[in-house]
């Protein structure tokens, strides 16, 4: 049976001069775990809104067609009524949820639209999704995972037969990621729901998704089953979506001849170890831990001696950043304050490169704004450059640190990006900041965008005008929040070259992520933080290889490193290209 | 269909701009409260620091729900949330800051027209401080009984609240509402309205020019407020209270206490009553 | 932790009136007080002993009286144990309506007549203010809409009550982040001297106003996405429809312990009223 049945719907926006979507017919099964993908500004959010009727209803425009959810014709149905056939999560889910508490939002539409056991389905809704326990919890009490899993709740507890979500996993870390696709999984197996998402992360569509479908310039490219869809590599690079990493590697063997021609691409590990069961981990003489990424010319490389950054390590003179024995607690509402750091000691020397990485909540954020003096130490000292920061203000330590806040949009305070970048040193009176501004804006592809305000440019966009204003000041070291949180793959590389190209421009980087690829290409140094201390401290090969440490802390290693382990516990293949070199055929 | 459609668009839109400028001039309110008023002398400047938010939003949106917004908003994050509410006496800001915020809104039909928004802004706030000081004196002089008997009292109130509207007008309303509104109304046109899948304001979009009709409702709404006021502030005229008293002397008054100490006696035995019933129950 | 006391203590108190330091007393304020005995009354009952000893005291001129429901609602108030900002607020609140009015009579001329009619006064906007303290910080922000629902307020006052309370949390980050933004990139003058100070103090004025700018749009970013959800979860459809007041409405419960709490305040404002005819 088919639970989603539409007929040549084509929709465009007031006062637009073509239509987002266009001639679209499609039929969506019951019982469906369906991803939508595409790429930016292909009409995937506009596409989901006309399932739940909020188009043509709520938000107009010009509507031709029809679309059947569950048997109602969207247009003859009111909101209301389709919100209990189709429930909708935003991507920007906080702002969905609009009551204090957590069993009062999930019940909120059951008694709006007048049920008497309203209670009970909240209830049950907030126990399908994992979240019993948290009933009398106020909202900003939960995790961003938790916040999410409500507000799937508020739309599970209307009891639709369709599930619609937008982007789920783009703001949470890998733990929390995988819970939200296991409640997605268990609602769609046992409770038969439809499940629709828009998701980037492929590695996610290969593991939970049954059928994944194509948009492309506001039309449906194809709808195929998830494995001979992932298979089709070219078609979706085109597109700007990245395959799991396992078959863009099979993809690049198979076009060398390295693999059969006629064999069918591994989308998950499970396939690949079959795939590849023919390869041997044979590294070309056992490359050496420095010769990976030493660049010529810097004697010190960090990565030649880990021992440099433990902790128990004795005074260095080298060392820009030191905390002492720094403790922070947060005020709580009520009750105990929560302790996030208790003594936390740590060096930080000139040049390095470091990845901060633990779940949310672990003290990522606090530990940079303790840096920049936003916030000061309950007890303990922080110094900078060998003089502690107590005393000092944020705005004079701005010219030798600065931070890049993970929401790019609190970083923009002017009206126009060009204005942004030069404010700090038009304020210090620099001579030729506006010299400087125009490189600035050359250097991060943004001059043809300098009259925009920075609110109103793509995500890509934002992050690299936030970077501009993060190192205007030419500080000696960057601190930078997440900067790649939010945005789909494609973009996240083109970020993380930035990030690479940024490395010789300011000494000292230290970046907060969940993002384990650019852990693993661009850091030279990790620290993982847990339980208000730094629990290890090192390069990527003594983090990633510590198969205890990424369980304890939920550390998701990027997929083609987990394909190398799971052929050989002795591969650390980072990049798909280095799974390429390093595995042989035996 | 279709106009209903329409409709449904409009009173969507209209909840956003509620939604925005109470939460927005909310969080505003807030800070007044809780910055230290400015003393200087005898005079306070008591400003509405933040009237700007809704005056912009109200400039560029649909007047009426950008000015209930901000009425709400300083009701629920200033009053209530911080517990300084004032009883039917709100009911006079509430109105005060509806009509000076929603006619300023109305005024303008270009937001472009940085003339036509700098006269509405300052006439807003004018009218806004104005209402407020009316009330103010009106309210003192009924608070204190024999207010004309009290020396020197009349006198005092009637400088210091005349000196206070100027002051403020002058003062706080060119440097906290007008400047402020100049300089972002200009900033946010055509860039705000796409946020809310709104058209900016023009010609075609914009409400007609103040009537008969607005002027008239906004008259009846200060005379509410003004009847309000002074129900909260004085009642001795209506009810006589104090003469009662007098008259019905100790023995009705030891009535209430007797009354009292027997309904709590009885309500303790039916508690504890109820209680080991339930107690047995479960 | 002692010594971090001390260390915050003797911090600037500019700096203690930080955002944070405000953010969490309104939260404490409205979310931290949920286990008192104030807040497991009925609201109806609560808002309708504040009608009366919001309203009451500005009719009578009794001093007794008047003593008598400002030490209820001093009780009271301590019970609903209300953030310490707030009541620092209402301190200054009631000094600066009449203990100014006190001075500028003074200075045209009055004398000790003046103080009684004052002091009267003054015990009113004590009452009044404290009994509201009491009824609007000690009960949960749920609970007072429900109530005020059931009085027959708008519904559209009933949401903005509890929607204040869940973005206000949200909106002083955000708001908070702006100002760290301007903080790091801005470059205030020196206030070591009082000129210095002067100007930093319209510095900091001027810093708050621009911040509204990118607050504003930030803000109606996250608004259509709130009125979205709104309208799928039937906000508008449950405005006007008289079933689901009435099932909102059936969670409120008068227990004894809400006639309890009538019956005490009666008793104690029955013995004021007596000694006032006694004395």
């Amino acid at each position: 049976m088919n639970i989603i049945e539409i007929e040549g719907l084509t929709f465009s926006y007031p006062a637009a001069d073509k239509p987002v979507l266009q001639n679209i017919s499609l039929q969506v099964e019951q019982g469906d775990f369906l991803a939508v993908v595409g790429n930016n500004g292909c009409g995937k959010s506009t596409f989901c809104k006309t399932l739940n009727g909020l188009i043509p209803h709520f938000i107009s425009g010009d509507f031709q067609g029809s679309v059947q959810v569950g048997g109602l014709n969207t247009l003859k149905s009111d909101v209301g009524t389709l919100a209990c056939k189709a429930g909708y999560v935003y991507q920007d889910f906080e702002n969905q949820i609009v009551r204090p508490t957590v069993l009062d939002d999930a019940s909120y539409a059951c008694l709006n639209y007048a049920m008497p056991d309203y209670r009970e389905r909240g209830r049950e809704a907030l126990a399908l999704c994992g979240l019993e326990g948290h009933e009398e919890d106020y909202v900003w009490q939960l995790s961003g995972g938790q916040t999410h899993l409500l507000a799937l709740a508020g739309a599970v507890s209307l009891q639709p037969d369709v599930l619609i979500l937008d982007e789920p996993i783009a703001q949470l870390d890998p733990g929390h990621a995988d819970r939200i696709y296991q409640v997605l999984r268990e609602l769609n197996e046992k409770h038969g729901k439809t499940i629709l998402v828009i998701e980037h992360h492929t590695e996610y569509i290969a593991d939970y998704c049954k059928h994944v479908l194509l948009m492309k310039d506001g039309g449906i490219a194809w709808k195929l089953p998830t494995a001979e869809a992932l298979r089709r590599v070219e078609e979706l690079e085109a597109c700007s979506i990245f395959p799991p990493q396992v078959t863009q590697a099979a993809n690049q063997m198979r076009r060398e001849g390295r693999l059969p021609q006629p064999c069918l691409l591994p989308t998950t590990v499970e396939e690949g170890k079959a795939v590849f069961a023919g390869f041997r981990y044979l590294p070309p003489a056992r490359r050496s831990e420095p010769a990976r990424r030493s660049e010529p010319g810097q004697g010190s490389e960090p990565g030649q001696r880990p021992e440099l950054g433990r902790l128990a390590e004795a005074a260095s003179p080298e060392a820009v950043v030191r905390f002492q024995d720094v403790s922070v607690a947060y005020r709580s509402v009520k009750g105990e304050d929560r302790v996030v750091f208790d003594r936390l000691n740590l060096d930080i020397h000139r040049g390095e490169k470091i990845a901060v990485i633990g779940s949310n909540g672990a003290g990522k954020s606090t530990l940079m704004k303790l840096m920049v003096g936003l916030l000061k130490p309950a007890s303990g000292e922080i110094f900078l450059d060998g003089e502690s920061i107590r005393k000092k203000k944020a705005e004079d330590l701005s010219l030798r640190i600065s931070l890049v806040y993970q929401n790019p949009e609190e970083m923009f305070i002017k009206d126009s990006i060009q204005g942004d970048i030069s404010y700090a040193m038009q304020m210090r009176k620099i001579p030729d900041f506006a010299e400087r501004t125009s490189q600035l804006l050359e250097r991060f592809q943004l001059t043809a965008l300098q009259e925009r305000d920075g609110r109103l440019l793509s995500g890509g966009q934002m992050r690299r005008a936030s970077l501009a204003i993060g190192v205007a000041l030419n500080p000696g070291i960057l601190l930078l929040d997440e900067p790649t949180a939010s945005l789909d793959i494609a973009t996240r590389r083109e970020i993380q070259k930035t990030l690479a190209d940024l490395k010789d421009v300011t000494d000292t980087v230290l970046i907060a992520t969940h993002d384990m690829q650019l852990v693993c290409d661009w850091a030279e140094r990790i620290l993982v933080l847990s339980g208000g201390k730094v629990l290890a401290d090192g390069s990527r090969d003594e983090i990633f290889g510590d198969r205890r440490l990424l369980e304890t802390v939920g550390i998701r290693p990027p997929e083609i490193f987990s394909m190398g382990q799971a052929l050989d516990p002795q591969a650390l293949c980072y990049t798909v290209n280095e799974f390429l070199e390093n595995f042989q055929e035996a | 269909m279709e106009p209903a459609k329409k409709q449904t668009a409009t009173q969507s839109q209209k909840l956003m701009v509620f939604v925005l400028t109470m939460a927005l001039y909310g969080l505003a309110t807030l800070f007044t409260e809780l910055i230290p008023k400015f003393q200087v002398g005898i005079v306070e400047f008591s400003v509405e620091y933040f009237l700007f938010i809704p005056l912009t939003l109200s400039m560029l949106f649909d007047p009426l729900s950008a000015a209930l917004g901000a009425a709400t908003g300083e009701l629920v994050f200033s009053e209530i949330m911080l517990g300084q509410f004032g009883g039917l006496g709100e009911l006079e800001k509430f109105i005060t800051v509806t009509i000076g915020v929603y006619m300023a809104g109305r005024m303008v039909k270009n937001p472009q027209n940085t003339k036509m928004v700098g006269v509405a802004a300052i006439t807003g706030t004018g009218l806004q401080l104005l209402m407020g000081t009316v009330v103010d004196i009106l309210k003192v002089q009924l608070a204190v009984e024999d207010f004309e008997a009290v020396a020197g009292l009349p006198e005092s109130v009637f400088a210091t609240e005349g000196f206070a509207f100027l002051n403020d007008l002058l003062f706080s309303g060119i440097l906290f509402c007008l400047l402020p509104t100049l300089f972002l109304v200009p900033k946010l046109y055509g860039k705000i309205e796409p946020l809310l899948g709104m058209r900016p304001r023009d010609k075609k979009t914009g409400l007609g020019s103040i009537n008969g009709k607005v002027i008239l409702g906004s008259l009846v709404a200060f005379a509410v407020a003004i009847g309000a006021e002074m129900l909260a502030e004085n009642g001795t005229a209506l009810i006589e209270w104090e003469a009662e008293w007098a008259e019905s002397g100790t023995a009705l008054a030891i009535g209430m206490v007797a009354a009292a100490v027997v309904a709590i006696i009885a309500l303790i035995a039916m508690k504890s009553s109820a209680g080991k019933g339930n107690a047995e129950r479960s | 932790m002692e010594t971090a006391r001390h260390k915050k203590l003797s911090e600037n108190i500019l700096d203690k009136l930080s955002l944070d330091f405000l953010r969490n007393q309104v939260l404490k304020n409205a979310y931290g007080n949920d286990d008192t005995v104030i807040a497991r009354l009925d609201p109806r009952i609560l808002l309708a002993w504040y009608l009366v000893l919001g309203i009451v005291p500005w009719f009578v001129q009794d001093l007794w009286f008047l003593m008598g429901c400002f030490l209820l609602v001093l009780v009271t108030t301590k019970l609903a144990r209300v953030a310490g900002l707030v009541l620092l607020l209402f301190g200054v609140g009631v000094f600066s309506q009449t203990g100014y009015l006190f001075v500028v009579s003074l200075f045209f001329g009055g004398d000790s007549s003046t103080i009684a009619p004052l002091l009267v006064l003054t015990l009113k906007v004590a009452t009044c203010s404290l009994a509201s303290i009491t009824v609007f910080s000690g009960l949960d922000p749920d609970r007072l809409s429900n109530g005020l629902m059931w009085y027959g307020c708008p519904e559209r006052l009933s949401f903005s009550i509890s929607y204040a309370y869940r973005i206000l949390p949200m909106l002083m980050e955000e708001f908070q982040n702006i100002l760290l933004s301007f903080r790091m990139r801005g470059n205030p003058p020196l206030h070591e001297t009082f000129r210095g100070k002067i100007r930093y103090l319209f510095y900091q004025v001027k810093m708050i106003m621009q911040a509204f700018y990118p607050l504003m749009l930030n803000t109606a970013k996250r608004s259509r996405t709130t009125v979205e959800a709104l309208e799928i979860k039937g906000y508008r459809y449950a405005a006007v429809n008289k079933t689901v007041k009435k099932i909102k409405l059936a969670t409120l419960r008068v227990t004894y312990n809400d006639l309890l709490f009538l019956a005490v305040s009666f008793l104690w404002i029955s013995l004021s009223i007596l000694a006032s005819t006694l004395f």
